[in-house]
C-alpha cells in the first residue's frame, strides 16, 4: 500500500462542501457577551483623559477594560513594544484604547461611543523615510527600554537591522565593467482570509480557554501570556475550523480583549471582526523600498551587489515584520552567486497600523526588485535576460550569500522543467508588440520551528494522532500528515484520524507559517507512528512466534512476510498489548538539524539560514492592452521542488492559489493609507481580491528533489508559489511595453503613463 | 413583521424587521450556520443561498423579500445521512476545498449553474463565479469540479 504520494481527499472535506465545518466565526458559548473595541481615530497624540464610567453604567453592558487591565509588553518574538491597549501615547490610527462587553453588539457599540476620550494630538510620522531621517520625532522616545529577544542595530524610529556582509564589496564596485543602480517601491497586501478573526474566551479555574482560529496556537498563547502579563501555561487555545490565514492569523489580534472582558465578568466572551476592522486593524504585507546597486562583469557575471530594503513596521512589531527581516538579504543572496555582499534590512517605525506576516514574507518585493534590476543589467549588456540568470544561477554545492552551502541546488533543473514546457527559444521568437514573456528562478526556505506529535492505537485498530498542528486549509494536517501516519502504520487513511488542535493536549508545534506543517508536523508524527509501529511489531512477534524482522504490516493486519495466512489483525495485537506491555502509543518530535552557515557576515538576524532550501522557477507571458494598460496574463508555468509529493493535488492547489494571490499583489492589490496614516480600503469594493475571472490557466510542474531531514523526503511547498510572481509579471510587463516599471502593482495606470512617457 | 417562506423545503415563519438580512435570520434564528459572513457588503459571496432558484448574498438580500419564495441553503442539498451532491462530491475529488470558507457559497452558485444552464465550458463556469470569492484556490479546482460535476449524467445529485 503506498498512500504517499497519492491525491488523497482531505479528511476533514465532507464537512465543507456540507456545510457542517464549524469555524472560528461560527464558534458560540452558552450565554456569550458580545465584545467591542474603541480604537483611534487619530494616528499620534498624547492622551490626557479617558473616562469610561458612564459607559460601564449604561444599559447590557459587563464591563469595561482599559490598559490597566493588560499591564504587559508583548512583540513577535523579537522587540516588546507593544501593548494591548494605547497608555499614554497614540500611535496609530485603529489602536485599541478601551473594550466593553455587553450582552448585544448594539449594547457595546452604545458604550463605545459613552467613553469619554480627551487628546493632545501629535505630528504623526507616516512616511518610511522621513521615519528615518534626522530630527524626526520619535514614535517610541522609550525604544531603549524596551525588551528585546536578541541583539541587534537599533535606533530611535529604526524599530530594528540586520545585516550582512561577505567579501570585499568597495573593490569589485571600483572595477566592475559596469555598475547598475535601481530603487523598487512597494505596497500593502491585505491577507483577506474569507473569514475575519474571531475569538470566544472564558475563564474557569483560574485559567483562560480561547477558542479562536488560529494558524500558529502556541504564538497566540504566548503573546496573550505576555500582553496581560500572566503564565503562558494559564492560557488554553483551542482551534476551531480555520477560514484561511495566509499569514493574518499566526499572530494574536482580537484573543486579548475576550480573555480579559471573560475575566472581569465571568462569562464566556465573544470578539468577531467586521470586514472594515479586519481590513483596518489587522496587519497586511508591509510597504517597501527596495535599492539595489550591482557590479558586473562584461559577461554578465555577478561580481558584488550592495542593496538596502526599507520596511515599514508600522506602529509597533507586534507584526512579523521584525523577526523576519533577514529573510531580505537572504532571498537577494539566495538564488543568484553573489560573491560580494552588503545588505542592510532596516524596519522603521511609523505612526501607521502595525504591518505583519503575509505568505512569502518580505520574499515578493525583494524578488521583485532584484529580477527588474537583473532585467535592467541585461539591457545595459545587451545580454539575453535568461543568459544572464542562468550564468549566475547557484548550482549544487554553491553558496547563499550566508555561505550556506546548497548541496541540493535545483535551480538549473527547474529552469529547464520550465523550458520544456515552453521553450524560452520560441517565446522569444513568437514576440508580438505589446506581448511579453519572462522567467524567474527562486531559491526560499522552509520554516524550520520545532513541532511534537503523538500517535496511539485504539482498541479497534484505528489510530489517533494529537498534535498542536493547524490545519490552515492546506491539508498539511488532514491530509499530509495523515498520510504519512497511515502509511508508516500499515492502515487505510480512513482508519487514522487527528483530534482538534489543542495547545493542553498538544505538544508545542511552530504553527502553519512556511510551508511547515508537511514538514515539522510531518516529521514528529513520522516519529511517533516509527515508534508505535514497533511496538505493533514486538508485540505481534511474540503472539506469531515469529521475529520482529520477518514481518510487515498489510492492510491492518501483521502477517509473517510470504506467509500470507500466519497473521495477526491489529485490534488483536492492541488487546494483547493492553495487559501485556500496556496500551500502544508513543509521542514523537522534530528539530530541524543545524544548517551550517557562515555567522559572522551578520548581524541582527533572527532568520540565519534557509533550512529544507527548495527551488523554484516561473515563466509567464502577458499582454499590454496599450489603449487601457490592462494587463492580461496569458500563460503561466511553474516548476517547483517540493522534496517528496506527499499529496500531488494539495501541493497543484497551493501553487494555483498562490500564485493567483501573487497576480493581485502584482496587478491591483493595494492596501492605500490616507492622510492620517489611516486605511483607506476598507471593504473589498476597493480593496479588490482576485476573481475566477483573474485566475489565468496555471501549469504546474512538482520536482521531487528529496529532502535528507524531510519526512519521506518532503519539504516546504504551500508558501512559495506567491513569491516570485510579482518579480516575473514584472519582467514581461516591462518586456512587453520596452520599458521597466518600478513600482506596484502594475495598474492599468501606471502601465499606461509608462507607455506614454516611453 | 413576520415573514413566511419555505427553508429547504420547509415553511418557516421568521419574525424580524424587514431589512433585517436574510443571512442573520438563517444564523441567528434557524440555527443554520452553513452560509457564512465573509464580508457582509455582498462583496464576497461566501453568504450565497438560493432564493427561488437564484443565487443572491444572503449578506444584504432583506428578509422581506424571502416572503412567498423557496430558500436553499447548503444543508439543504443532502441532509446529513445522505451521500454528497455531484457538486459537493467533485468539489472533494478535484481539490477544490482548502479552508472551504468559501464552499457553501460556492457550492450553491454552481448548483445553481448545473440547475439551470445547460453549457458550462470554461467561460460559462467562471463568469458564474465571479461574485464568489475563494482567497486560497486560484479557482482552477473549483472550475475543474464544476465541468466534472456537469458532464456526469442527470441532475446535479
Ligand atoms: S458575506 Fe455576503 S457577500 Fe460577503
Ligand atoms: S477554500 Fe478558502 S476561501 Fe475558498
Amino acid at each position: 500500500m503506498t498512500l504517499v504520494g497519492t491525491s488523497a481527499r482531505r479528511a476533514d472535506g465532507e464537512d465543507k462542501v456540507r456545510g457542517a465545518a464549524r469555524y472560528g466565526m461560527d464558534y458560540l458559548e452558552h450565554g456569550t457577551l458580545v465584545a467591542k473595541v474603541l480604537r483611534s481615530t487619530v494616528p499620534a497624540a498624547r492622551i490626557t483623559r479617558l473616562d469610561c464610567s458612564k459607559a460601564a453604567s449604561m444599559p447590557g453592558v459587563r464591563a469595561v477594560a482599559t490598559a490597566a487591565d493588560a499591564p504587559g509588553l508583548s512583540g513577535l518574538m523579537i522587540v516588546k513594544d507593544q501593548s494591548l491597549f494605547a497608555r499614554d501615547v497614540i500611535r496609530y490610527v485603529g489602536e485599541p484604547l478601551a473594550a466593553v462587553t455587553a450582552d448585544t453588539a448594539e449594547q457595546a457599540e452604545a458604550a463605545l461611543a459613552a467613553i469619554d476620550v480627551s487628546l493632545d494630538e501629535l505630528e504623526p510620522v507616516l512616511d518610511l523615510e522621513q521615519a528615518l531621517a534626522q530630527g524626526t520625532r520619535l514614535i517610541h522616545p522609550d525604544w531603549e527600554s524596551y525588551e528585546t529577544a536578541m541583539p541587534g542595530p537599533r535606533e530611535g524610529n529604526l524599530a530594528w537591522e540586520t545585516r550582512v556582509e561577505r567579501g570585499d564589496v568597495d573593490t569589485a564596485f571600483d572595477t566592475a565593467h559596469l555598475v547598475v543602480e535601481d530603487e523598487y517601491r512597494t505596497q500593502r497586501q491585505h491577507q483577506s482570509p474569507i473569514e475575519p478573526h474571531a475569538a470566544v474566551a472564558r475563564y474557569e479555574q483560574g485559567r483562560y480557554v480561547v477558542h479562536t482560529p488560529t494558524q500558529f496556537p502556541h504564538n497566540v498563547r504566548g503573546r496573550i501570556a505576555e500582553l496581560l502579563g500572566i503564565r503562558l501555561s494559564d492560557v488554553r487555545v483551542i482551534v476551531p475550523t480555520i477560514g484561511g490565514g495566509f499569514g493574518g492569523k499566526l499572530d494574536v489580534m482580537v484573543e486579548p480583549f475576550a480573555c480579559v472582558l471573560a475575566r472581569k465578568t465571568g462569562r464566556p466572551v465573544r470578539i468577531l471582526n467586521s470586514r472594515s476592522e479586519e481590513m483596518t486593524t489587522c496587519g497586511p504585507r508591509e510597504n517597501a523600498i527596495v535599492r539595489l546597486r550591482t557590479a558586473v562583469a562584461s559577461d554578465g557575471t555577478i561580481l558584488a551587489q550592495d542593496g538596502v530594503v526599507l520596511a515599514d513596521n508600522g506602529a509597533n512589531s507586534s507584526g512579523e515584520t521584525v523577526a523576519v527581516a533577514n529573510v531580505a538579504p537572504l532571498v537577494l543572496g539566495g538564488t543568484y552567486r553573489i560573491p560580494n555582499a552588503r545588505y542592510a534590512s532596516k524596519v522603521a517605525y511609523t505612526n501607521t497600523t502595525p504591518t505583519a506576516a503575509f505568505r512569502g514574507v518580505n520574499g515578493p518585493y525583494c524578488v521583485y526588485a532584484q529580477e527588474q534590476h537583473l532585467d535592467h543589467i541585461a539591457r545595459e549588456l545587451g545580454m539575453d535576460r535568461k543568459e544572464l540568470r542562468m550564468n549566475n544561477l547557484i548550482r549544487r554545492g554553491e553558496s547563499m550569500v550566508n555561505g550556506q552551502q546548497l548541496d541540493d541546488a535545483f535551480l538549473v533543473e527547474a529552469m529547464d522543467k520550465v523550458d520544456e514546457i515552453r521553450p524560452w527559444q520560441d517565446a522569444q521568437a513568437e514576440r508580438r508588440p505589446f506581448r511579453g514573456v519572462a522567467v524567474v528562478p527562486l531559491t526560499w526556505l522552509t520554516n524550520p520551528l520545532p513541532a511534537a506529535a503523538s500517535v496511539k492505537l485504539e482498541e479497534d485498530g484505528t489510530a489517533t494522532v494529537t498534535c498542536a498542528g493547524a490545519e490552515i486549509g492546506t491539508g498539511a494536517v488532514t491530509t499530509g500528515v495523515l498520510q504519512i501516519v497511515a502509511e508508516r502504520l500499515g492502515l487505510r487513511l480512513e482508519d487514522v484520524r487527528v483530534s482538534p488542535t489543542d495547545t493542553d493536549t498538544g505538544g508545542f508545534d511552530g504553527g502553519a507559517q512556511g510551508s511547515r506543517t508537511t514538514y515539522g508536523m510531518g516529521n514528529a508524527a513520522l516519529d511517533a507512528a516509527t515508534k508505535v509501529r514497533d511496538q505493533v511489531l514486538e508485540v505481534a512477534a511474540g503472539m506469531l512466534e515469529a521475529a520482529v524482522d520477518d514481518l510487515e504490516i498489510v492492510d491492518g493486519s501483521v502477517r509473517v512476510s510470504g506467509v500470507p495466512d500466519q497473521q495477526v489483525a491489529i485490534p488483536s495485537v492492541v488487546g494483547t498489548a493492553m495487559f501485556d506491555s500496556g496500551p500502544i502509543g508513543a509521542s514523537g518530535k522534530f528539530a530541524t538539524p543545524p544548517i551550517p552557515f557562515d555567522s559572522g557576515c551578520m548581524a541582527g538576524a533572527a532568520v540565519t539560514s534557509f533550512p529544507a532550501a527548495l527551488y523554484q522557477a516561473h515563466m509567464t507571458e502577458v499582454e499590454v492592452d496599450p489603449d487601457t494598460g490592462r494587463v492580461t496574463v496569458l500563460r503561466y508555468v511553474v516548476a517547483q521542488d517540493v522534496g517528496r509529493a506527499i499529496n500531488p493535488q494539495m501541493i497543484e492547489g497551493q501553487i494555483q492559489g498562490g500564485v493567483l494571490q501573487g497576480i493581485g499583489y502584482a496587478l491591483f492589490e493595494n492596501l492605500r493609507l490616507g492622510d492620517n496614516g489611516e486605511v483607506i480600503d476598507d471593504n473589498l469594493e476597493s480593496y479588490r481580491l482576485p476573481t475566477a475571472a483573474d485566475a489565468p490557466p496555471i501549469e504546474a510542474a512538482i520536482l521531487e528533489n528529496p529532502c535528507s531531514y524531510g519526512p519521506l523526503g518532503a519539504k516546504g511547498a504551500a508558501e512559495p508559489p506567491i513569491i516570485p510572481v510579482a518579480a516575473v509579471i514584472g519582467c514581461a510587463v516591462a518586456d512587453a511595453i520596452g520599458k521597466p516599471i518600478n513600482e506596484l502593482p502594475l495598474t492599468p495606470f501606471a502601465v499606461l503613463q509608462a507607455i506614454k512617457e516611453s | 413583521m413576520s415573514y413566511s417562506f419555505t427553508l429547504n423545503g420547509q415553511p418557516v415563519e421568521a419574525t424580524a424587521a424587514g431589512m433585517t438580512s436574510l443571512l442573520s435570520v438563517l444564523r441567528d434564528q434557524s440555527g443554520l450556520l452553513g452560509a457564512k459572513r465573509g464580508c457582509g457588503e455582498g462583496r464576497c459571496g461566501a453568504c450565497t443561498v438560493l432564493v427561488d432558484g437564484s443565487p443572491v448574498d444572503s449578506c444584504i438580500y432583506p428578509v422581506a423579500n424571502a416572503e412567498g419564495t423557496a430558500v436553499r441553503t447548503v444543508e439543504g442539498l443532502a441532509s446529513h445521512d445522505e451521500p454528497l451532491t455531484r457538486i459537493q462530491d467533485a468539489l472533494l475529488e478535484h481539490g477544490g476545498v482548502q479552508c472551504g470558507a468559501c464552499i457553501p457559497g460556492v457550492v450553491m452558485t454552481l448548483t445553481a449553474l448545473l440547475e439551470t444552464e445547460s453549457n458550462t465550458d470554461d467561460s460559462t463556469v467562471r463568469s458564474s463565479l465571479t461574485g464568489n470569492i475563494c482567497r486560497c484556490t486560484g479557482y482552477q479546482k473549483i472550475i475543474d469540479a464544476a465541468q466534472a460535476a456537469a458532464s456526469s449524467n442527470g441532475g446535479p445529485r
